[in-house]
C-alpha cells in the first residue's frame, strides 16, 4: 500500500463518517439530543482526527480537537447540546468536510479556508460552553498531566544509548571506548552491554574489523544535543539511538524495528542492561506482534512520517475497524470493476444464446443438452453481477435530509422530512441518475408547493409542513413517491401560464391530468419570480427526460390545497433483463418478462375491436400488426401476450410466440430519443436486433389513438416536438 | 474495386488524414458511391467501415428515411436511406447493395451510422484544387447536403456534406414529427 492509495483511504472513511455524523446532528434537531447521536458525531470527530494525525495533516487534527473538546463535554454532561451547538456543529462538519476535498487534491499542510476555520474555532471554544469551559480547560490539564505521568512510559530513569558502529570504523583510528570515555566525563554509565553475535569464528576474525553492538545505560543531567554531540565525528554507516529517560514504550518499539538485530534477542539486552524490566519487555514485543500485522502501520514508521505514538493510536483503532469489518464481512470494490464485469456478462449472455442457436440447429442432443446447463449458470451469473451493483434507495434520499433542512430555513418554512422504503433496491447506475431529477422535485416541493408558517396555519393546516419519500418495488420496477403537503398545483395557473406561453390553445378541452402534464412542457415555469431554488433555467420538462431517459416515467398527483405527490416508476436496471421475446410479422420484439402476466392462443371470434374475451372478461388489446403498419401476410394463427402494468392490462396480439430469453440492454441512441414505443433494443441468438417494447407508453399511445381517432390522426411520438439545439 | 481492397484504401486514407493534418495536406481523398445511377462522394475521414446489406431490423413508425438498425458486432447501428433522404424515394435492395458505416459527432461524442448505397464505387486521391465551390444549385439534391464538387477529367461528382446530410438532430426530430402511423384505429 503507498501512501497515495492510504490517504484515498483516509479522505474515504472521513466522508462516510461525516455523513453519519450529519445524519446523526439532523436526527438530533428533529427529534432531540441524543446520547447515541452526541456519541456518534463524537466517534465522528474522534476517528478522523486519530487519521488525520496518522497523515500529519495537523490542521485537521486541531480542528477536530476542537470539536472533540467540546463534544466530550456534552458527553460528560458539562455542557448542553443546545441548538446553537447543533448548528455550529453542522457547520464544523461542513468546514471538515472541505478540509478532506482539499486533502484528496493534495492540500495537506493548510487549511484552505483558514477564516472560516478561525470563525468556527472562535465560535467552538468562548460562548457555547460557559458551563463547560471550565471543563475544558480541565480536560485539557488532565491530558497534559497524563502525557507526563504515561502509564505507557518505562521506569528506566536513565538514558539508553545504543551503538552499533560502522564495522571499518577501528581502520579509521576510532576506538569504540573512546565513546564510553567521554560519556564517563557527561554523567554515570550504568551499564554496558555487548552484542557479540556477529562474531564470526577465531580463525576469520579479523581484528580490523569491529563486530561489536553496544547497549549503554546512561544516567546524566545532560540534554539530548550534549549526549548526541559525543558521536559527532562518528563515521558514515554508524547507527545510534537514543533513547530518553522514562521513554515510552513506543519509542522502544520502534528502536527495536530499526535495529538490525531480531527484536527478542535485543530485548533480552536491553532487559539485561537494565533498560526494560522483563515486563516492559513482554509489552512492547506484543506491540510488535499485533502491529507486525497492520501493514499500514509500518508504512509510517518506515517512512517516518510521524511520531511512533501517533502509530500506536492508529494501530488501536484498526484493530477496531477490523474487528467490526470482520462481523458484516463487506469488500469494497471500485464501481468501474463491476461495470466491466457486468458489461462482460452482457456479452456472455449474448455468446450464450448464440451458442444455443447452433446447437438447436445442429441438432445434436448431447451439445444441445451441455448449452442448456451452460445457459443457466450464465443466467445465474448474470443475476449475481446484477445483485452486486444492486444498492439500497437510500443512498440517494440520504442527501435529502441536509438539502431540505437548509432550503426550509433559507425560505423560512418549517418543514418535516419523513423517509420510508429506504431499503428497497436498485441498480446502482440508476442510483447515480435519478439523484438529480429527485432533487429537482423536492426544490420544487419547498419552493412553490409548501407554505408559509402563517399561511399554512390560516388554512387549518399543522404549522410544520412535510415532505415524504417513499419506496417500493413493483413489478419489475421501482416506484418512488416525493408527497408534499403543500398547496397543491392550481389548475388554473397552470393553465393561464401555458396558453400565455403557447403551449397550451385557450379554449383547448384538457382533461385534469392534461393540465397537470403541462408542467412537464418545456419553457413552462409557474413560479412568478425565479427564485434561487427551482426555476434555475431547468424545469420539469428535463426531470421528465432525465426520467424517461432511465427507461422511466412520471408522474403529477395534486389535490387544491392539500398537496403534490410526485411519482417515478424507473426500471430496476438498465442493463439487462429477463424478456419474453416473439414476433409481429418478420421482426422480433422483446417486453420485459416479468410485465407477462400470460400467453395464449388468439380465438379469432373473441376479438371485438380493441376489446377481446379473455377468461370472460374484456380485455382491452393493441394488435401490433396494426399499430405498426407492418405489411408481410398475417400468420393464420395469432397469440395474445397479456401484460401487466401496475394496476393496468393489456393484450398485445403478435404473429407468434418465441419464448423467453435474457436481453442485454443496448440503447437505441439520440437519433431514436423521440420514438415513444421502444424503450432500447437487444441482439438476439442468430445476430439480429430485436426492439424492445414500452409497454406502459405502448399503452398511452393506444389510449391516445383512440382518443383522437376521431380526428383521423395518430401520435405514436411525444406531442411536443421542438428540433432541439446542439448545446 | 472489391470491398476488401477498398478497406485497404480506407485503412490507408484514415491514416494520412490522421498523421498528415487535413489543411496542410495538397491531396484528399474521398469514397465514391452510386445512388440510382448517380455517383456521389464523401470525405474518406468520415468513413470506419464498408459492409454488405443484410440482416436490417426495421423499427416501426419511421419515416422512410431510416431503414431500420444493425447489429455491428455488438452496437446497434442505424441504417439510413439517403435516397429517401433526398426525397427521392426509397432504395431497392439489390446483390451490390452496401451500407457505408461513418463516423459522426453527436454532441461531441462520436456515432456511428450506416448509409444504404446502391453500390460503392472506388476511393479517389485527388490534389485539393480539384474540389469546387458548390454550385447554388443544379446538383438535385439540397444544397446544403452539397459540400462542393470534384472536378475530374471526364465528370462531376458531387460530394455531400455528411455533417448536414446525417445530422442526427434533424432526423432525430423527423423521427419525432412523422406520423406514418395509419388513420384507422389500431387497437
Amino acid at each position: 500500500m503507498d501512501m497515495a492509495a492510504a490517504r484515498a483511504t483516509l479522505v474515504q472513511e472521513s466522508r462516510e463518517l461525516l455523513s453519519e455524523m450529519e445524519n446523526a446532528l439532523l436526527e438530533m434537531e428533529r427529534n432531540g439530543t441524543s446520547e447515541e447521536g452526541v456519541h456518534a458525531v463524537f466517534r465522528a470527530a474522534h476517528t478522523i482526527k486519530g487519521s488525520a494525525g496518522l497523515f500529519g495533516l495537523e490542521h485537521v487534527v486541531r480542528f477536530t480537537h476542537s470539536m472533540e473538546s467540546v463534544l466530550d463535554g456534552v458527553r460528560a454532561g458539562r455542557a448542553e447540546m443546545s441548538a446553537e451547538l447543533l448548528a455550529l456543529m453542522v457547520d464544523c462538519g461542513d468546514h471538515l468536510s472541505s478540509l478532506i476535498d482539499a486533502v484528496e487534491q493534495g492540500i495537506l499542510d493548510r487549511d484552505p479556508d483558514s477564516e472560516r476555520a478561525g470563525a468556527l474555532l472562535d465560535r467552538l471554544s468562548p460562548p457555547v460552553a460557559d458551563s463547560g469551559s471550565r471543563a475544558l480547560t480541565e480536560r485539557v490539564i488532565e491530558t497534559r498531566a497524563e502525557e507526563i505521568a504515561s502509564p505507557r512510559a518505562v521506569l528506566n530513569d536513565a538514558w539508553h544509548i545504543s551503538l552499533r558502529l560502522a564495522r571499518d570504523v577501528l581502520k579509521s583510528g576510532m576506538d569504540p571506548m573512546s565513546f564510553l570515555n567521554y560519556l564517563s566525563g557527561l554523567g554515570e554509565v550504568l551499564a554496558v552491554e555487548l552484542l557479540e553475535d556477529d562474531l564470526p569464528p577465531l580463525s576469520e576474525l579479523d581484528p580490523e574489523i569491529l563486530h561489536l553492538g553496544i547497549e549503554v545505560r546512561f544516567s546524566s543531567e545532560a540534554t539530548r544535543q550534549q549526549i548526541e554531540a559525543a558521536f559527532e565525528f562518528v563515521s558514515e554507516g554508524s547507527l545510534i539511538r537514543i533513547l530518553p529517560p522514562h521513554a515510552r514504550i513506543e519509542e522502544y518499539l520502534e528502536f527495536l524495528r530499526t535495529m538490525p538485530e531480531s527484536d527478542r534477542r535485543l530485548g533480552e539486552i536491553l532487559v539485561a542492561c537494565g533498560a526494560l524490566t522483563p515486563n516492559e519487555l513482554e509489552k512492547v514485543l506484543a506491540f510488535q506482534r499485533e502491529s507486525g500485522e497492520k501493514p499500514i502501520g509500518k508504512i509510517f514508521v518506515e517512512e517516518r512520517i510521524v511520531p511512533p505514538v501517533v502509530v500506536e493510536t492508529a494501530l488501536r483503532k484498526q484493530a477496531v475497524t477490523k474487528a467490526s469489518s470482520r462481523d458484516i464481512r463487506v469488500v469494497k470494490v471500485e464501481a468501474e470493476k463491476l461495470d466491466i464485469l457486468i458489461d462482460l456478462v452482457g456479452e456472455l449472455v449474448i455468446a450464450s444464446a448464440a451458442a444455443r442457436v447452433a446447437a438447436l440447429g445442429e441438432g445434436a442432443k448431447a451439445s444441445a443438452e451441455a448449452v442448456g446447463t451452460l445457459a443457466t449458470l450464465v443466467e445465474e451469473i448474470r443475476d449475481s453481477a446484477l445483485g452486486l451493483r444492486m444498492v439500497p434507495i437510500g443512498e440517494v434520499f440520504q442527501r435529502f435530509p441536509r438539502m431540505v433542512r437548509d432550503i426550509s430555513r433559507d425560505l423560512g418554512k418549517s418543514v418535516e422530512l419523513v423517509i420510508s422504503g429506504a431499503e428497497a433496491e436498485l441498480d446502482k447506475s440508476m442510483v447515480d441518475r435519478i439523484a438529480d431529477p429527485l432533487t429537482h422535485i423536492v426544490r420544487n416541493s419547498l419552493d412553490h408547493g409548501l407554505e408559509t408558517e402563517a399561511v399554512r396555519i390560516a388554512a387549518g393546516k399543522p404549522a410544520q409542513g412535510t415532505i415524504s419519500f417513499n419506496a417500493y418495488h413493483e413489478t419489475g420496477s421501482i416506484v418512488i413517491e416525493v408527497s408534499d403537503d403543500g398547496a397543491g398545483i392550481r389548475r388554473d395557473k397552470v393553465l393561464a401560464k401555458a396558453i400565455e406561453r403557447g403551449i397550451a390553445q385557450a379554449g383547448q378541452e384538457l382533461t385534469d391530468r392534461e393540465i397537470l402534464n403541462l408542467v412537464f412542457e418545456a419553457g413552462f415555469s409557474t413560479a412568478d419570480s425565479v427564485s434561487d431554488l427551482s426555476g434555475r433555467g431547468v424545469g420539469m420538462d428535463v426531470v421528465r427526460r432525465n426520467v424517461e431517459a432511465l427507461r422511466g416515467e412520471i408522474e403529477l398527483q395534486s389535490v387544491e390545497g392539500q398537496g403534490t405527490t410526485t411519482r417515478l416508476r424507473l426500471p430496476l436496471t438498465l442493463a439487462i433483463i429477463d424478456g419474453f421475446h416473439f414476433l409481429v410479422g418478420k421482426s422480433s420484439y422483446v417486453v420485459p418478462l416479468d410485465m407477462v402476466k400470460e400467453c395464449a392462443d388468439l380465438v379469432e371470434s373473441d376479438l371485438h375491436g380493441g376489446i377481446v374475451r379473455f377468461r370472460g372478461e374484456p380485455l382491452p388489446v393493441i394488435q401490433l400488426r396494426k399499430l405498426f403498419s407492418v405489411d408481410e401476410p398475417p400468420s393464420r394463427r395469432r397469440s395474445l401476450v397479456v401484460a401487466q402494468h401496475g394496476s393496468q392490462r393489456v393484450g398485445l396480439v403478435v404473429d407468434q410466440l418465441a419464448g423467453e430469453l435474457q436481453a442485454v440492454i443496448k440503447p437505441l441512441g439520440p437519433m431514436f430519443r423521440n420514438l415513444r414505443a421502444v424503450g432500447g433494443t437487444t441482439i438476439l441468438g442468430n445476430g439480429s436486433v430485436a426492439l424492445i417494447l414500452d409497454i406502459p407508453r405502448l399503452a398511452q399511445i393506444a389510449v391516445e389513438t383512440s382518443a383522437e381517432r376521431d380526428l383521423g390522426r395518430t401520435i405514436f411520438f411525444s406531442k411536443k416536438q421542438e428540433v432541439p439545439s446542439c448545446n | 474495386m472489391t470491398t476488401a481492397t477498398m478497406a485497404r484504401e480506407i485503412s490507408k486514407g484514415g491514416s494520412v488524414s490522421s498523421s498528415g493534418g487535413v489543411e496542410r495536406d495538397p491531396l484528399c481523398q474521398y469514397l465514391t458511391f452510386s445512388l440510382w445511377g448517380e455517383s456521389f462522394a464523401i470525405p474518406i475521414e468520415h468513413v470506419r467501415e464498408i459492409i454488405e446489406f443484410g440482416g436490417i431490423t426495421t423499427i416501426p413508425m419511421m419515416p422512410p428515411f431510416l431503414r431500420g438498425v444493425i447489429n455491428l458486432r455488438g452496437a446497434v447501428v442505424p441504417v439510413v436511406d439517403v435516397q429517401a433522404r433526398f426525397g427521392r424515394g426509397e432504395t431497392n435492395i439489390a446483390k451490390r447493395t452496401c451500407v457505408v458505416i461513418v463516423e459522426v459527432l453527436v454532441q461531441e461524442s462520436p456515432h456511428m451510422l450506416g448509409v444504404l448505397v446502391d453500390s460503392v464505387s472506388e476511393v479517389l486521391t485527388l490534389d485539393r484544387s480539384r474540389l469546387e465551390a458548390k454550385p447554388s444549385f443544379g446538383s438535385g439534391i439540397r444544397s446544403d447536403f452539397v459540400e462542393g464538387i470534384l472536378n475530374l477529367e471526364d465528370r462531376f461528382i458531387v460530394t455531400l456534406d455528411i455533417d448536414k446530410v446525417l445530422s442526427v438532430e434533424e432526423m432525430a426530430a423527423l423521427v419525432g414529427a412523422s406520423s406514418s402511423g395509419r388513420p384507422e384505429d389500431p387497437a
